[in-house]
């Protein structure tokens, strides 16, 4: 009796490390392939054998990576990326906290319907705007700048931010800007002073949120950066990768990793914190 | 109804007092800035985009289109396409989810396993795909998936199986979409589901060891219902996470072969931006918009949304 249990057991823990190892294999290695793809001297996927996937000292070069930084625009999209990004979180939090401070503090005749009305909204997809913004950008001479984009972006992002900020306040008790009112500080003063620190974490949340909307969309940027000069990270790599048919598989490779690599890397730094709030939060 | 009556009379007074209204003013001044973001830039666009889709607006016709009903609407759904590309959102959908769901399931519950070693490094390292910008992985994806130089035809090749046009035919091109999507999207529900497992105090499993109950009855009766309670939300907001899911059909198939892949989000763009076909894009983006409202209605009564809200 106590041998079949053993084996059972035994039975149960070989599959359950066998079915994650597969899982972690399928997850690991398109990762895996980059990273040596950028450091090969592989110049075309025509070239590419199961041989290449093991790296050996002769066959690394970096190479791909001084093409890129010296010989391609990269910088230049790199910069115009965190121009994007950055002022899309400044524009977007602002506006979010602001909005989640009056939906959570204050007792407003149609807050309610405020709330669910933004919550739908949310849902819906972008094209039902990207189509009208396109039109009314151009004939608003916001074609080719960066001021309509940002917009575009922050709309959204403030949108579920307003939303996410009342939720997360909502937990925050009020005696803690009272208190400070009592001391003499104005109302705006007292959230400025007292509820903005402890909103901490969801301010980071939401500025990862707004900075990848900007640093990784490529269907709204698509349609409103016209010259390569105001191009950005998503338009270059689409450029290189689908347009420009003879890329070198290595420089497109080294490309992905400079894009994606700190991202990748802040996420997996803070993933305890973010897997949380993103499933709070219902988003991916 | 009288209960409705005599609360909006009360509210009314209530906010016609002075002293209230000066609160709300300073309240709504904190509003003024979304409201007039949501205004200028998602509904006064939507509507635009209703107008828009009733003109025969398109490359022949920008500066002099003209108003043509609902004549878009009557050929999107009368030319058959339309529904063609309906069942291949819900195909899309369904099946990327089914696919999702499932892999998630089944790793957060043998992760959590009591007793699992080396769980933490191991559920690091399935995030990987989640951590990767979603863009770039899948132009990854796509070189990986090439009939003739492609990754994943030469491992298959190891196991004696012949190269696969994926691209080619429409059941592989579905099938390279599904599995290129769960890449994406199984750590997402991997961390949703182990978090939920990980919420259920130990003294529950340990009450029912006393009361003798063995490791399917405590599963049975301890881990599912706990699964269940947050099911209906994960799955409601997958489902239209994955129905707006613009870049793996955009960047990997788009659509083709023919339109036989294409979805509501990717083929209203196309026709927009790459046909400049704005009217006809614009028709398709309506559809999915009403029928993202209505899905949405639904999240909200279904999942105890408003209770959260207020």
């Amino acid at each position: 009796m106590i041998s079949k249990f053993r084996a059972i057991s035994y039975v149960k823990w070989a599959f359950s490390y066998l079915v994650i190892i597969f899982a972690v294999l399928f997850a690991v290695f398109p990762i895996y392939y980059i990273v040596i793809m950028s450091l090969s001297n592989v110049p075309a996927l025509t070239d590419l054998s199961l041989s290449s996937l093991i790296p050996t000292p002769s066959s690394i070069s970096l190479n791909a990576f001084y093409d890129i930084i010296f010989k391609s625009d990269f910088l230049l999209w790199l910069r115009n990326s965190l121009i994007l990004g950055a002022s899309t979180v400044a524009v977007s939090i602002i506006i979010a906290l602001l909005a989640g401070i009056a939906l959570s503090r204050f007792n407003l005749p149609g807050k309610k319907a405020l709330v669910i009305t933004i919550y739908i909204l949310t849902f819906f997809p972008f094209t039902a705007i990207a189509i009208p913004l396109f039109l009314m950008f151009a004939s608003l001479h916001l074609i080719n700048q960066f001021t309509g984009l940002i917009l575009a972006y922050s709309a959204g992002t403030a949108m579920f931010g307003a939303y996410m900020s009342k939720i997360f306040l909502d937990s925050v008790p009020k005696e803690y800007e009272e208190a400070a009112m009592v001391d003499g500080l104005s109302r705006f003063k007292a959230y400025f002073k007292v509820l903005l620190p402890m909103a901490k974490p969801i301010i980071a949340f939401l500025s990862l949120l707004a900075f990848m909307g900007a640093y990784t969309d490529y269907a709204l940027a698509n349609v409103f950066l016209i010259s390569n000069s105001k191009w950005t990270l998503t338009l270059g790599l689409y450029f290189l990768a689908v347009t420009k048919t003879n890329t070198l598989y290595n420089v497109f490779a080294a490309y992905s990793l400079l894009m994606g690599l700190p991202i990748f890397i802040v996420f997996i730094v803070f993933q305890r914190y973010l897997t949380q709030m993103y499933s709070m939060s219902g988003t991916k | 109804m009288r209960y409705l009556l005599k609360k909006i009379h009360n509210d009314f007074i209530g906010f016609m007092r002075w002293k209230n209204i000066k609160g709300y003013l300073k309240g709504y001044l904190y509003l003024i800035p979304l409201i007039a973001l949501v205004l200028f830039l998602f509904l006064y666009p939507i509507a635009y985009a209703v107008y828009i889709s009733l003109t025969n607006f398109s490359i022949y016709h920008f500066f002099n289109y003209s108003f043509i009903g609902l004549y878009n609407y009557i050929v999107a759904f009368s030319s058959g396409v339309m529904s063609s590309i309906l069942l291949q959102t819900l195909i899309w959908t369904v099946g990327s989810i089914a696919a999702m769901v499932t892999m998630g399931l089944v790793l957060a519950i043998i992760l959590n396993q009591h007793g699992f070693r080396f769980r933490k490094p191991l559920f690091i390292l399935l995030l990987f795909p989640w951590a990767f910008p979603a863009f770039i992985s899948l132009l990854v994806w796509q070189g990986m998936w090439n009939y003739e130089f492609g990754i994943i035809n030469k491992i298959l090749g190891l196991f004696g199986i012949g190269a696969i046009n994926w691209f080619n035919s429409t059941p592989t091109a579905w099938v390279l979409l599904i599995v290129t999507n769960l890449w994406l999207s199984f750590p997402y529900y991997t961390a949703v589901f182990l978090s939920m497992l990980q919420s259920i105090p130990n003294e529950y499993f340990e009450a029912a060891k006393v009361d003798g109950a063995n490791t399917w009855q405590q599963f049975r009766h301890i881990t599912v219902p706990v699964l269940k309670g947050g099911l209906a939300f994960i799955i409601l907001s997958g489902f239209i996470f994955t129905w707006n899911n613009f870049y793996p059909i955009y960047l990997l198939t788009g659509g083709a072969p023919g339109i036989s892949t294409d979805i509501l989000t990717v083929y209203s763009y196309q026709q927009a931006f790459s046909y400049d076909f704005y009217g006809m894009g614009a028709a398709y983006s309506i559809v999915s918009t009403i029928i993202l409202a209505v899905m949405a209605i639904v999240m909200i009564k279904y999942t105890k949304m408003l209770e959260v809200i207020t």
